[in-house]
């Protein structure tokens, strides 16, 4: 009897927050409006190198999750992909529009996410089951698996 | 257009490469370039040549060459008014 596990996707990624802070020095509200939601912005206060930080954190995510998505050509608008804090602290991804519909294609669901930041970098990983069958992972009962 | 393109890949693709050494068809990305400088490099692309990048436009092909920025930039510069 063969059973059919759904693959595991992961992305990761780096980002120096100094990079994040010079963006919005030089470019402030149209980065900052091209990039990140209200939401993820509303989540971003205080100081800027705070705001910077924060960021940096969830431009990783994003990133993240576009390694996850894996797209072949468009890139999703970097706002369809929302880092959501929760009111107890940990954060979520939420896929909208283009980002969503590309997880839908894939059998994408389940995404996790966790970021840090530490000495000027930020780092994300998220972490996704995949459904699609040219993706997934069969294993049968008598592989020894 | 291409001296300008790459005035703006110098001071904003963050390549760990001189913009001399690397001809109109170099990968970019390849090259070095992160996703979070592309970003940098359109909104800077945006501000000198007065144009908008549409969402159907913000592919990595888009940003991947000096060539394929040439490209692109002509497209929207040419592009008549609606």
């Amino acid at each position: 009897m063969d059973e059919t596990f759904g693959a595991l996707r992961v992305g990761t990624d780096l980002v120096p927050v100094e990079h994040v802070a010079e963006s919005v020095a030089r470019f402030g509200d149209r980065y900052i409006g091209r990039v990140y939601t209200a939401h993820e912005v509303s989540c971003c206060q205080g100081t800027p190198s705070v705001v910077a930080a924060g960021l940096a954190a969830r431009f990783a995510a994003k990133e993240a999750t576009i390694k996850v998505l894996r797209p072949v050509g468009h890139q999703p608008d970097w706002r369809s992909i929302e880092i959501r804090r929760d009111p107890a602290g940990w954060c979520a991804v939420h896929l909208t529009d283009g980002a969503a519909e590309m997880a839908r294609e894939q059998g994408i669901s389940n995404l996790a996410v966790s970021f840090t930041h530490e000495a000027g970098m930020a780092a994300a990983v998220v972490v996704a089951m995949c459904d699609d069958p040219s993706t997934t992972t069969r294993r049968s009962n008598s592989d020894g698996g | 257009m291409e001296a300008e393109i790459r005035g703006i890949l110098s001071e904003h693709a963050r390549l760990p490469v001189d913009m001399g050494d690397l001809d109109n068809e170099a990968d970019l990305y390849q090259a070095g370039m992160t996703s979070h400088a592309s970003v940098s490099v359109m909104l800077a692309l945006e501000d000198a040549f007065d144009i908008e990048f549409p969402e159907s436009m913000l592919r990595k092909s888009t940003f991947e060459s000096v060539s394929a920025i040439s490209g692109a930039l002509s497209s929207l510069v040419g592009a008549p008014a609606e």
